[in-house]
């Protein structure tokens, strides 16, 4: 009974050592893994919709593989919706090598503002859950994840159309001259048009017009859209129906009176 | 009265063999685990408590092995290597709460699943229980047999 016994014990001392060896240059290996990420870009891809691109390089140092590197986005409104997810997977980063990846995003503006057209108008916050995982030496599951948020800036900040300006154009119409401003605090530049009805108080179409109009990030746009309007059709009061499109996302028709 | 004396010296001479061993085997665990935390000290800068958690262990394991080697030749050995087989399990389950390992820093979470490596030291540990209870039963039956013998 003795050698069975003595050997069981060999056989555990052996494992011990290499379990405890593997753990320990696993864990000190874990300092020579460095990852950085780059300068964020955006843009806009081929279906009109915003993107989102992080540059991720890590260099792997350590003394085994790393296995399934992943980096998990997901960003949610201010009630916590999901709104996008993005997520980059890579297998295998041996040792010895170094990886860039791009992790990208995409963002539908459309699918934002069809929740909630108060991003349309008022700035806010956007929240982003980011999580980095790994798994050290192929083996040990490692994760970090972090919760933050990020402002938004709304594209149609302080959108405003002011009182129709009334003069002569021949014996029976006038030239109405309406302004249009509002601020564009997104992070993308706005480039579309905006469909203006006017309307009388007796809720009778006076006037259509349209304007194009470029107003790039962090601007304030100021333009102006001219009716011709027949004499007979003015009221002091009424309301002007708006539509906007844009390359990034389509709103409206809504009323805004005046008088 | 030489006969008594021979047999104290005996005892005194396996004594101190039993003494040397047990410092011996002490000195090589605690040179194992200054190495291995040469390895591990950058750690501790992410888990503050890591140095504490592994001296508390490696304290306890080294005090258990000292007491089960100055015992050898007893039946308290069986008891002190159980007792450190079964430390070994305990300190693992407890201080490694379930294998999922998380830590805050500042507004990052990091989450170290070591349910792998808890699962191995517990196997490892169990093996090292079995082994203690099968050397208990051989230090048991090698005492019963002169009776039996004298019996028959």
């Amino acid at each position: 009974m003795r050698i069975p016994i003595r050997m069981i014990g060999i056989a555990t001392t052996v494992f011990w050592i290499f379990l405890i060896a593997f753990f320990v240059s696993a864990a000190y290996s874990a300092k020579d893994i460095q990852f950085g990420f780059g300068d964020p870009q955006t843009g806009m891809n081929v279906d009109n919709e915003l993107f989102f691109s992080l540059p991720v390089a890590l260099t792997n140092r350590g003394f085994y593989n790393i296995g399934n590197f992943n980096v998990t986005s997901r960003i949610a409104d201010g009630d916590g919706l999901e709104i996008t997810r993005g997520s980059t997977l890579i297998p295998v980063i041996r040792r010895g090598e170094e990886v860039r990846a791009f992790h990208n995003l995409t963002f539908d503006v459309d699918d934002l503002l069809q929740r909630d057209q108060n991003y349309l108008f008022n700035d806010g916050e956007i929240r982003i859950h980011e999580t980095v995982g790994l798994k050290l030496a192929e083996t040990i599951p490692v994760q970090a994840e972090a919760n933050f948020t990020v402002p938004w800036g709304a594209p149609l900040y302080s959108f405003a159309i002011g009182e129709p300006q009334y003069s002569a154009h021949n014996t029976t119409h006038f030239r109405a001259t309406v302004s249009i401003s509002f601020e564009n605090h997104a992070f993308f530049d706005l480039t579309g048009s905006i469909q203006l009805q006017m309307y009388n108080d007796v809720n009778r179409q006076t006037g259509y017009s349209e304007i194009a109009f470029l107003a790039p990030q962090h601007t304030r746009y100021d333009g102006a859209v001219e009716f011709y309007v027949l004499m007979s059709d003015v009221s002091s009061s009424g309301r002007f129906e708006a539509c906007l499109s844009s390359l990034l996302f389509s709103y409206g028709p809504w009323v805004i009176p005046y008088g | 009265m030489d006969d008594r004396r021979a047999g104290w010296k005996k005892h005194a001479r396996g004594l101190l063999w039993k003494a040397t061993k047990a410092t011996t085997k002490g000195f090589i665990a605690y040179v194992i685990y200054f190495v291995a935390w040469s390895f591990l000290s950058p750690l501790s800068q992410w888990i503050p408590s890591l140095q504490q958690m592994i001296e508390t262990f490696v304290a306890i394991y080294i005090v258990l092995m000292i007491l089960g080697e100055l015992t050898s030749g007893t039946i308290y050995q069986h008891f002190f290597n159980a007792a450190k087989a079964l430390f070994v399990i305990a300190y693992m389950l407890m201080s490694l709460k379930g294998g999922i390992f998380g830590l805050s820093v500042e507004n990052v979470n990091l989450t170290i699943d070591l349910r792998l490596f808890m699962i191995a030291t517990m196997l490892l540990g169990l093996l090292g229980f079995a082994r203690t209870i099968l050397q208990a039963i051989d230090y048991m039956s090698q005492k019963a047999e002169p009776r039996l013998l004298k019996l028959n």
